[in-house]
């Protein structure tokens, strides 16, 4: 299991008497004293505890090993959001504990600092690139290694996790659909991400698989090794230690390793794909370790409250500079980066025109007071714009000296907003609404049509080297010598199927078998000849004559005679 | 070396070396050595094993089962059986799309006393390809 202790400010060390409670499970913060704000927390963290006992559970009863993967994410996601919430927890107790013994915390009241609004931020559209070596494809004939990968993303108490997705060297990006919003950050927020992994395929081919699925795997292999795993099983079991075939860590389940993590903040937001480099953290030795090619492309963007959400409005009188005469009443909604000028409050509602809005942005100029006692009387602001060469100043009246400071305020801050958020204020950045998370669906193998299909051990020689044969048809000139040994005609079940011995020496044409061998290089079938596009075709199972023998891997390789 | 009650001339078909007439129709008449009962001959080949190295096929890629061996006196040479045969049927039962495991316990069934065997010969196969190649 992943500690995440080394990156928050988590103060439940390895060991220590908070942590036992917790791992004896009778986790309550009873014992600590909870201000209405933890309950929220507390909540959350009761939440997390009981989804982590189902997922154990969950994980406990998987047979398969898809299943199994998805409930390791899920119980993963599950601890790493209880550490974070105890932590938090933690932490607020020992601010409380601070408060009380009268040491007050370095920073002061709330009413001398001034702390930027709260915005969303979304990233979306992530895709982490692949560089697969040429030795994989020859390294593994007829396997597909495939691996399960998800991402976790963090800022401060709150974790999100992307959907899991299956790896196989055909893919040459990782792509994640998900869009994944966090509701309340701050312009100092850190995002970190990070790249989860586990083998689908175990090592050996019993391990992981439960006790009784064993036994079944067990009886239908060959004799010998039939009788070699039960013998193990049976030891395993009679000396009462865990039995071999169950994987460690003690809950049982796939192994997740972290492969890379990467920071992302403010400087990275921006409305467009941005490309950020990956820190690798697992080395190649990893049962889990991915060609990753070091970077990660998406789209972070962020959108805080204040130009989204309206910071002020009221009664406003406002007069254009060098109209000195013409004051006009209007109800002014300030929001993101426009004073919206409205002549009733009732025009506010969505799709009503502004009489008219004044910018504010970073380079307007705001001044308070009385600039002209005798055009506006008291409370009054001044708005400057530079447009271009031109020079645009508002003059706003305020109803009472009350309203005036509550204008201010609202400027003030978006003032400070602005200056937080930098280049989120230029424009409102457009987040698309996640769309709901599907259910975990039936995870299907990707990859090419092929791997669809059962396995099929009675794949002839010939389909596999007419693959090749026809891969190379466009650049050879004659078949090579060895192709001699197998003809194009596949043997028929029922009257004997005419054997030609010589091949022609351009063989393209349609295959008359069922489908062709899985092989990794089926993947993107190069389109050579015009017969080759049947190749990628789903073919009906029917087709196929063979009966279904024996699950054996490999092509056979022997001639076995038996005196009967 | 024991001899069977009958001789070759009767069972099942007449089966003559090197005649073009069909498919074969042999019948094998087991022979009891302490507790097995024996055919005499052996067998090669099933859809998991490695067609290319079968000596006796015309056609490479054929999985079928074919024999191999002939031992000589023995209940399959009385019977007519002749190495590089291919076999059909046993007793009814397809031959021609089984493991090598599945063909060997076909016809040895501790039950059954007499076999009856579909086979082809190689001169009927090419004599068959031959008729489709022209």
């Amino acid at each position: 299991m992943f500690s995440r202790n080394h990156r928050s400010r988590v103060t439940v060390a390895r060991g220590s008497a908070l942590e036992m409670e917790f791992k004896r499970g009778r986790f309550r913060l009873s014992l600590l004293s909870d201000p209405p704000e933890d309950t929220e927390l507390q909540r959350k963290l009761d939440h997390e505890i009981r989804m982590r006992e189902g997922a154990c559970k969950l994980l406990a009863a998987c047979s398969q090993r898809e299943q199994a993967l998805e409930a390791t994410k899920s119980l993963l996601v599950c601890n790493s959001r209880i550490l974070n919430y105890m932590g938090e927890l933690q932490r607020r107790k020992e601010a409380q504990v601070l408060k009380k013994t009268g040491r007050r915390p370095s920073d002061s009241g709330p009413h001398t600092e001034r702390s930027p609004c709260r915005g969303q931020i979304c990233i979306s559209d992530l895709r982490i690139p692949l560089m697969w070596k040429d030795t994989e494809y020859f390294k593994n004939k007829g396997d597909l290694h495939r691996w399960a990968v998800f991402l976790l993303l963090q800022i401060g108490e709150h974790i999100q996790d992307t959907e899991m997705i299956l790896v196989d060297r055909t893919l040459t990006d990782i792509s994640f659909q998900n869009n994944v919003l966090f509701a309340e950050a701050g312009p100092d927020f850190e995002l970190r991400l990070e790249l989860y992994g586990a083998c689908v395929e175990e090592e050996g081919a019993l391990a992981g698989a439960p006790k009784r699925l064993a036994t079944k795997l067990s009886s239908s292999l060959g004799r010998s090794s039939g009788r070699r795993v039960r013998a193990s099983l049976e030891t395993a079991g009679g000396s009462g230690s865990s039995p071999i075939l169950l994987p460690t860590p003690a809950v049982g389940g796939p192994r997740y390793h972290l492969l890379a993590h990467t920071t992302l903040t403010l400087a990275a937001v921006q409305d467009g794909f941005r490309t950020h480099d990956l820190t690798l953290a697992a080395p190649e030795e990893n049962p889990a370790w991915l060609p990753l090619y070091g970077s990660v492309c998406c789209r972070l963007v962020a959108q805080p409250l204040c130009m989204t959400q309206p910071t002020a409005s009221g009664t406003l009188r406002v007069q254009q500079a060098g109209e000195p005469r013409d004051w006009v009443q209007v109800h002014g909604v300030l929001k993101g980066t426009n004073l919206f000028c409205y002549r009733q409050p009732e025009d506010t509602a969505p799709g009503a025109e502004p009489l008219f809005t004044i910018a504010i942005n970073k380079d307007t100029q705001v001044r308070a007071g009385e600039l002209d006692q005798a055009a506006g009387g008291p409370f009054t602001l001044s708005i400057r714009n530079q447009d271009g060469e031109e020079e645009v100043i508002h003059t706003l009246q305020a109803e009472s000296r009350g309203a005036l400071q509550s204008w201010m305020e609202a400027l003030w801050q978006l003032f400070f907003d602005m200056s937080q958020w930098k280049q989120c204020c230029d424009e409102i950045m457009k987040i698309e609404t996640p769309a709901p998370r599907k259910p975990p669906q039936v995870l299907a193998k990707q990859g090419s049509l092929y791997h669809e299909m059962a396995i099929e051990p009675l794949d002839d020689i010939a389909a596999v080297t007419d693959i090749l044969a026809q891969r190379e048809g466009a650049r050879l000139e004659t078949p090579p010598p060895w192709l001699a040994m197998f003809t194009d005609q596949p043997a028929l079940p029922g009257p004997c199927s005419p054997a030609s011995v010589a091949p022609a020496p351009t063989r393209i044409h349609s295959l008359p078998w069922g489908r062709p061998r899985t092989f990794s290089l089926d993947a993107v079938p190069p389109d050579h000849s015009p017969g080759a596009s049947r190749l990628v075709a789903p073919l009906p199972l029917q087709r196929s004559p063979r009966s279904r023998g024996l699950c054996s891997k490999g092509p056979p390789h022997t001639w076995l005679q038996s005196p009967v | 070396m024991l001899l069977p009650l009958w001789g070759p001339h009767l069972g099942g078909g007449c089966v003559q070396p090197g005649q073009v007439a069909g498919p074969q129709r042999v019948e094998i008449h087991k022979l009891r050595q302490g507790e097995n009962l024996i055919l005499g001959f052996s067998i090669g080949g099933g859809i998991d094993q490695d067609p290319s190295q079968n000596p006796f096929s015309e056609d490479k890629t054929d999985k079928g089962i074919y024999v191999t061996r002939v031992s000589e006196g023995g209940p399959a040479e009385i019977a007519g059986l002749q190495i590089g045969d291919k076999i059909m049927q046993v007793n009814g039962w397809d031959m021609t799309m089984v493991t090598h495991d599945q063909a060997r316990k076909r016809l040895t069934k501790r039950s059954e006393e007499v076999v009856r065997l579909l086979v082809t010969r190689q001169s009927l196969q090419k004599a068959v390809q031959q008729s489709m190649l022209s």
